[in-house]
């Protein structure tokens, strides 16, 4: 069975140059400004358990899933989600408390340090974690992935979520990435930023051109806005799909990714 | 091949699972010689892998203080030492070892306990598409240490007696540790004298999209990725002589895989391997996997380690021992937090 079209249907954009189509204004390394969880549609109560990376990522799939005329009809196990992520590896902030309890003994470690670490140390960290809260908020309950493959962790999502539709295993794919390094410039060596972007993608219409979408040069939006690690390339794809408006939906090859 | 130790590889600091994976690497290449002008791709499944004592002591330890991390002390550290924050960034391993195998497809999925299925699944389908020839496909993890059992027992998912999944007194798992690398090609670029172990001839992954640390009390999630790899594989539940849970002696976890296998494949045969491996978390799916293989042509279905007197309340079909059967198809399932799973269909060598 030969692959079928697949079609942009939405995109949602978390970048510090802002939020949405406000994104594509001027671009300064740095945080998403103004971005609010709550007001972004992140569950509340989840919150505590969610680094910023996971609520970026998190408030930009249910950005675009807004921005996607329909999705509601197409059934939750036909509704994939692909993620690029980075490792989050719990917070080390909730280990301090132990560490200084510990004071280098490890027996006091075990005994004092342990009870002093929030029970929700590991789910915090887990690195999937945008897919599962996600895939929870919205009912996605079809093929899925997630990769930290720094950088190129979003863009390896995209392209599987493309071969996804184009071979059938789903009929809605959100696929992006989020990351958040605001304040690791001394580890990364340079200027750091933030963002998180997701694109909604659907069968095409028969007849439609397997056409390629473009993708931003990964040196054009570092230099842009920082280091962004895994949402690096859906918040370049997302932008320049955002730029084109919204008629002006591409379609997207199936077999060019890999 | 079989190691008795596998050194640390200096590529790698501090970096267990990287040692691992590099080791069991190069015993699927066999040297590489029948990659030869092949477009290879290098699928790799990992792990949070956590803090390490190392970690802990140099880049944490000196700068904790009763009210938090002195981050101005540590970035001043990185800074120094560019080297200590980039030794547990997963897709490292995957990013060396690609590059000494010039793979030019590399992925790492970081999909919890489900990695290294999902890894091998991408491969497969990667192989399938013509997008590589050849693809190295699997998965390596080690929370052998302090800070990865503090991560499982701060969840109350540590057995603190032994792995017995399925037993009606099951109370969780033991970590194990471990890597597997499969060779995957397609059957019509085989050579003659080219050895099969098995055929991938389907798989199917799902989300639960219920909670990201407790899976779905019916299976469902897990029911939907079986169904999945059935229907891929063109296979009817019947078709499928044994299943390889994923099985790790977690009182609820067991019970959703078991409604769920019942419920998708009927009385097909069930057992787990990780009362006898522990649970090897990111590398879990490729390592059982590869174990599977050696079902074929056995003349024997696995039983289960560990297991003394089965639930019950279970529904599926449990194999506490082993049991005479020949194996034609199998699925092996891999399920984790974040609600990911993925289920495999293996056919046999002869099939």
């Amino acid at each position: 069975m030969s692959p079928r079209p697949v079609r942009i249907v939405a995109a949602s954009l978390f970048c510090p140059a802002g939020i949405g189509n406000m994104g594509l204004g001027p671009a300064v390394p740095g945080a998403v400004p103004g971005f609010d969880p709550i007001a972004c549609g992140v569950p509340r109560k989840h919150l505590k358990t969610m680094t910023r990376a996971v609520q970026l990522g998190v408030a930009a799939v249910a950005a675009a899933l807004a921005e996607a005329p329909g999705w509601q009809t197409i059934p939750p196990e036909r509704r994939g989600l692909f993620v690029g992520a980075s490792p989050q590896s719990g917070d080390a902030e909730d280990l301090a408390s132990a560490l200084k309890a510990a004071d280098g003994d490890p027996g006091k470690f075990a005994r004092d340090g342990v009870p002093l670490i929030p029970p929700l140390w590991l789910v915090k960290g887990l690195s999937n974690n945008v897919l599962g809260y996600a895939s929870a908020q919205h009912d996605l309950r079809g093929d899925n992935g997630n990769w930290c493959d720094g950088a190129l962790g979003g863009a390896i999502a995209l392209a599987q979520a493309v071969h996804a539709v184009a071979e059938r295993r789903v009929d809605l794919a959100i696929a992006g990435g989020a990351d958040s390094l605001v304040g690791a410039e001394a580890m990364v060596g340079g200027p750091c930023g933030e963002g998180a972007a997701f694109v909604v993608l659907m069968a095409g219409e028969r007849g439609d051109a397997l056409a390629t979408a473009g993708l931003p040069s990964e040196a054009g939006i570092e230099h842009d806005f920082g280091e962004m690690g895994a949402a690096a390339v859906p918040v370049a794809w997302a932008r320049a799909w955002l730029a084109r408006g919204p008629v002006d939906v591409g379609g997207v090859s199936g077999r060019r990714w890999s | 091949m079989a190691r008795a130790t596998v050194p640390d590889d200096p590529r790698f600091p501090d970096d267990r699972k990287g040692s691992l994976a590099a080791a069991v690497l190069d015993d699927a290449r066999g040297g590489g010689r029948g990659d030869d002008g092949a477009r290879i791709g290098l699928f790799l499944g990992t792990g949070l892998s956590s803090l390490t004592p190392a970690e802990l002591a140099i880049d944490l330890y000196p700068h904790a203080r009763a009210a938090g991390f002195d981050r101005d002390a540590m970035a001043r550290d990185l800074a120094r030492d560019r080297a200590s924050p980039r030794r547990h960034q997963p897709e490292r391993v995957t990013e060396v070892l690609g590059a000494q195998i010039g793979a030019i497809v590399r992925e790492t999925s970081f999909s919890a306990c489900s990695a290294a299925a999902q890894s091998i699944l991408q491969g497969a389908r990667a192989v399938a598409r013509g997008d590589v020839d050849v693809a190295y496909v699997g998965g390596h993890d080690s929370m052998l240490h302090p800070i990865g059992y503090l991560s499982f027992v701060v969840l109350g998912a540590l057995s603190p007696t032994v792995g017995r999944p399925f037993d009606r007194h099951r109370d969780g798992f033991l970590i194990g540790e471990g890597a597997a690398v499969l060779r995957l090609q397609r059957e019509g670029d085989l050579r003659a004298g080219d050895a099969v172990l098995g055929w991938i001839v389907g798989g199917g992954t799902s989300v639960d999209a219920y909670n990201v640390t407790h899976p779905h009390p019916e299976g469902l999630g897990a029911g939907l990725a079986m169904a999945r790899a059935l229907r891929d594989a063109s296979l009817e539940p019947g078709d499928i002589d044994y299943v390889n849970a994923h099985g790790t002696g977690t009182p609820v976890g067991d019970e959703a895989e078991c409604l769920a296998v019942h419920r998708v494949l009927g009385d097909a045969p069930v057992s787990s391997f990780k009362g006898a491996v522990g649970h090897t978390i990111a590398a879990a799916g490729a390592v059982e996997l590869a174990l599977c293989l050696g079902i074929f042509g056995s003349g024997f279905l696995p039983g289960t380690p560990g297991l003394e007197e089965v639930d019950p309340n279970l529904p599926a079909r449990i194999l506490r021992d082993p049991t005479p059967g020949r194996v034609r198809h199998l699925l092996s399932n891999s399920f984790g937090f974040g609600g990911q799973n993925c289920a495999l269909v293996v056919a046999a060598p002869d099939v």
